[in-house]
């Protein structure tokens, strides 16, 4: 297993520089720059703008840019802003927790719907109708308009919640940065639930036909035993794959929820940074994101092993 | 079935979860977010977070910085340069502007006394020093070096008195110190681009001070004790900007009460907001225009002066202003606003009139061929018009301007652009037309978008036009102090533009605040100053 783990780890090595590459290029590919924002300023002259370029190293040819960057990076020195002259690494780091608490409340949630929603799909017609209608909506539900509708209806309308933030400025007891969750908590975990209901759905059918199943009926096993201590288990790496996998779906999710609702994390540093180009800042974001990635797929390759006899024999 | 009941409460128990959350919610939300405006507590709904509190080092808006560090002189609401950290505007009639036979010019500026920064030190002459020397030193990364690299030196004959000397004439002056001074007792001997105690909580001499930045969140400003222009001032005790980037999120915000003023609505949400009766919408007229840049390099037709012309004729204006902004705006017709001291009323004005249009372009041997385009030697009067995407009033003007330039026989295609691709695009030079605007300063120099040498990418001419008459006007009004005869210079140039038509002016921007409607004191500001210039005296009425 550690073999497999350690080779995995290498594999990433040559991976993540061909990642850091692209995005680089790509970056600065784009039309505009981080000095972009300075040229519809009129107090902001030419000569302004020309001797910034100089100071942020900008009139350098992307290669060497590249290069200075990847080699800084590697060493832990993430650069400066070039928004605000700031350490990337302490922009980053500070935003983290934020979204780390949203995406953990809303896997959370979206959880504790999606398995006994699924579960009882596999099983239940009926059951089965309704979450089906459910998810088809909530899947189908474009993050950006739901998240505005909730804002419109809980916030504006009834003034049940806060409609931004992540707490109130002289607040920040449990309750108050609770009710500040609710809203982007809720968005995230709709759609979450409503994709994981119904992988678990198919994965947990599929273990219902399988012979040994028969075999337990056959014997007067309960259905509901049947189906929560035996097939849902035989369910499980499927649908942790897929819940692992499906992480980098809910960075992305984040990246809107967090801009509609002025959640301060990560998510809402990214969609800043892009519209300032502030290259350092987008280098470190997308590099995070894909060292996560691999990551997550190693857990789930772990993971699957670890919950499944067969795939640890295979290993 | 009963097997099932186990799972079923568990989904009840989650449903019930949710629902507890609702609950706590709508516990949690207390005081805090709904809260009324008061004189305690004013929360502003800003649509960015600054990059920086230090007022050199930002860029556009300075409405936070403004609340805390002050300028020697303040744009007031009708843009008028007014003293604020200046005992008075330095000019050649009270003798604190001297011209010198070598070209040069001295400005003396005196400030006024008692003036103390927040920790105390009095703010002195040894601090416009220090201020021109770290920006002309060269190794800090201010926004805008423009008129400190013009000064050779800053004398302080005493602590309350800075002689600036200039090496030329510097029209803009009185506008030199605008951002204020950086505080010497504090930032002498450091390396101001990692002073970054200072750079998100700056020593200024205004009403109020940073009580805390939450980063992603909010700034919150409280105010300060013994504030140089009385103890009653301010009135608000303290100021909490909300970080809301989302337009929609901000005005529903504004809307639930979480947020009592944003400033700069946009044009679209005005009707929105204009029922609701715990409002008033505050409107000045902005110090910037929109307009049709035509790129003369790029697009040879619009080299014709005819073809220029015929296009400015071919748009009603007045249709546009009407209906698509709710008469929010006026007509205009050149670059320098009417709030300017310099503004020319009487320039040629290019009506709606399709039939000179057509007359104009069949003069120049412009023929519509038979797609109704009109083509002359094989090229097609058609071009691509840029503008910004997710701007919906833009987006509509640029659908309204391809209607009408297609009744005179000329083709436009409406491209959208990204808002940070869009001024790489025209910086490059790499567009036909584009639809934008230019938000200006109170200084009304024009040179860096009109005069010929001030091409990208050593300028904003990008309309490629090229006119020494006018040039050279620029550039005399330039080096001319005297605000009359300089005016007078801008007057001509203005003139000249509107025959030469290098672009088409459509309106002017409005300056439109959502405010308290108990809300005293507050009266906008058409400069990039923002509204917060007078904050001190903001007070709300009891209810």
């Amino acid at each position: 297993m550690m073999r497999v783990v350690g080779r995995r780890v290498a594999q990433s090595v040559p991976l993540l520089l061909l990642i850091s590459l692209l995005l680089f290029g790509l970056l600065h590919l784009a039309p505009g720059g981080p000095l972009s924002m300075y040229l519809e300023n009129p107090n902001v002259r030419p000569e302004d703008i020309e001797r910034l370029r100089r100071a942020m190293g900008l009139d350098r040819p992307v290669s060497v840019q590249y290069v200075t960057w990847l080699l800084a990076f590697v060493r832990g020195d993430w650069g400066y802003s070039y928004a605000d002259g700031r350490p990337v690494l302490d922009r980053v780091v500070e935003r983290i927790p934020a979204t780390l608490e949203l995406i953990g409340v809303a896997a959370l949630m979206a959880l504790l719907a999606a398995v006994p929603a699924g579960v009882l799909a596999a099983a239940r017609r009926r059951v089965d109708l309704i979450t089906n209608g459910v998810a088809v909506a909530g899947i189908s539900l474009p993050v950006f308009w739901f998240g505005l509708l909730l804002q419109l209806v809980f916030a504006s309308a009834l003034g049940w919640l806060p409609s931004s933030g992540r707490r109130s400025f002289d607040g920040g007891d449990l309750i108050d940065r609770l009710s500040h969750l609710v809203l982007p908590a809720t968005v995230l975990a709709v759609v979450l639930a409503a994709a994981w209901s119904r992988y678990l759905r198919r994965a947990v059918r599929e273990s219902l036909g399988m012979p040994f199943i028969e075999v337990a009926r056959a014997r007067g096993l309960s259905e509901s035993r049947l189906l929560w201590r035996h097939a849902l288990p035989l369910a499980l790496p499927t649908f942790v794959t897929v819940v692992l996998l499906d992480a980098a779906m809910l960075a992305s999710g984040a990246v809107v929820t967090e801009s509609i609702f002025a959640w301060p994390g990560i998510g809402s540093l990214f969609t800043e940074s892009l519209a300032k180009r502030d290259y350092a800042v987008l280098m470190a974001f997308l590099m995070i994101g894909s060292v996560a990635v691999l990551l997550l797929n190693l857990l789930a390759d772990v993971l699957v092993v670890w919950l499944d006899p067969r795939a640890r024999q295979g290993s | 079935m009963i097997g099932l009941v186990g799972p079923i409460r568990r989904s009840a128990s989650l449903l019930a979860m949710v629902g507890l959350l609702g609950a706590v919610g709508a516990c949690g939300r207390g005081d805090t977010n709904r809260r009324g405006p008061s004189n305690d507590l004013l929360i502003v709904g800003y649509d960015r977070e600054p990059d920086t509190m230090n007022r050199y080092a930002t860029h556009i808006l300075e409405d936070i910085e403004s609340c805390v560090v002050e300028g020697l002189v303040v744009n007031d609401e009708r843009m008028n340069i007014v003293p604020l950290l200046a005992a008075k505007v330095p000019t050649l009639e009270n003798g604190g502007v001297v011209l010198r036979p070598d070209g040069g010019m001295d400005v003396t500026w005196t400030l006024r006394p008692g003036v103390k920064w927040h920790d105390g030190v009095a703010h002195t002459s040894a601090d416009v020093k220090f201020t021109v020397d770290a920006i002309n030193k060269g190794d800090w990364k201010p926004e805008s070096v423009d008129g400190f690299d013009r000064i050779t030196a800053v004398d302080t004959p005493d602590s309350l008195t800075a002689v600036v000397h200039y090496r030329e004439v510097y029209a803009p002056y009185r506008l030199q110190f605008v951002r204020g001074t950086l505080p010497r007792h504090v930032l002498a001997g450091r390396d101001l681009n990692a002073a970054t105690d200072y750079n998100r909580a700056p020593l200024g001499t205004g009403p109020y001070r940073v009580a805390e930045w939450k980063t992603g969140e909010y700034i919150l400003l409280e105010r300060v004790a013994n504030y140089w222009q009385g103890a009653e001032y301010p009135k608000i005790q303290r100021l909490l900007f909300k970080f809301l980037t989302n337009t929609t999120t901000r005005i529903n915000q504004l809307k639930s009460g979480e947020v009592h003023l944003v400033a700069l609505v946009p044009w679209d949400k005005v009707r929105e907001l204009r029922p609701l009766p715990a409002l008033r919408l505050n409107q000045v007229m902005g110090n910037g225009y929109e307009h049709v840049s035509l790129n003369e390099q790029r697009f040879a037709p619009f080299r014709e002066v005819a073809v220029r012309q015929a296009l400015a004729h071919a748009v009603d204006r007045t249709l546009i202003v009407n209906t698509l902004l709710d008469t929010l705006v006026q007509v205009v017709n050149g670059p320098i606003q009417p709030l300017s001291s310099a503004y020319e009323p009487a320039v040629r004005a290019y009506n709606y009139d399709p039939a000179a249009a057509r007359r104009l372009l069949d003069g120049g041997g412009w023929q519509p061929g038979a797609d109704g385009i009109r083509a002359k030697g094989g090229t097609r009067l058609s071009f691509t018009l840029i503008t910004q995407a997710g701007f919906a009033i833009r987006e509509n003007v640029a659908q309204a301007l391809q209607q009408q330039f297609r009744e005179i026989g000329v083709e436009v295609k409406v491209q959208l652009v990204d808002g940070t691709a869009i001024s790489s695009l025209w910086f490059n030079g790499d567009f036909d037309a584009m639809l934008h605007w230019w938000q200006q300063g109170a200084d009304p120099e024009i040179t860096l978008f009109f005069a010929s040498d001030r091409t990208p990418p050593a300028g904003r001419n990008i309309n490629y036009m090229k006119d020494d008459a006018l040039t050279k006007l620029l550039y005399r009004s330039d080096r001319t102090v005297n605000e009359v005869e300089r005016s007078g210079l801008l007057k001509e140039a203005q003139r000249r533009l509107a025959e030469l038509a290098p672009e088409i002016p459509l309106y002017n921007t409005a300056k439109i605040d959502a405010v308290p409607a108990r809300l005293q004191g507050f009266t906008g500001n058409p400069t990039n100053a923002g509204p917060f210039w007078n904050v001190y005296r903001w007070e709300m009425a009891p209810p």
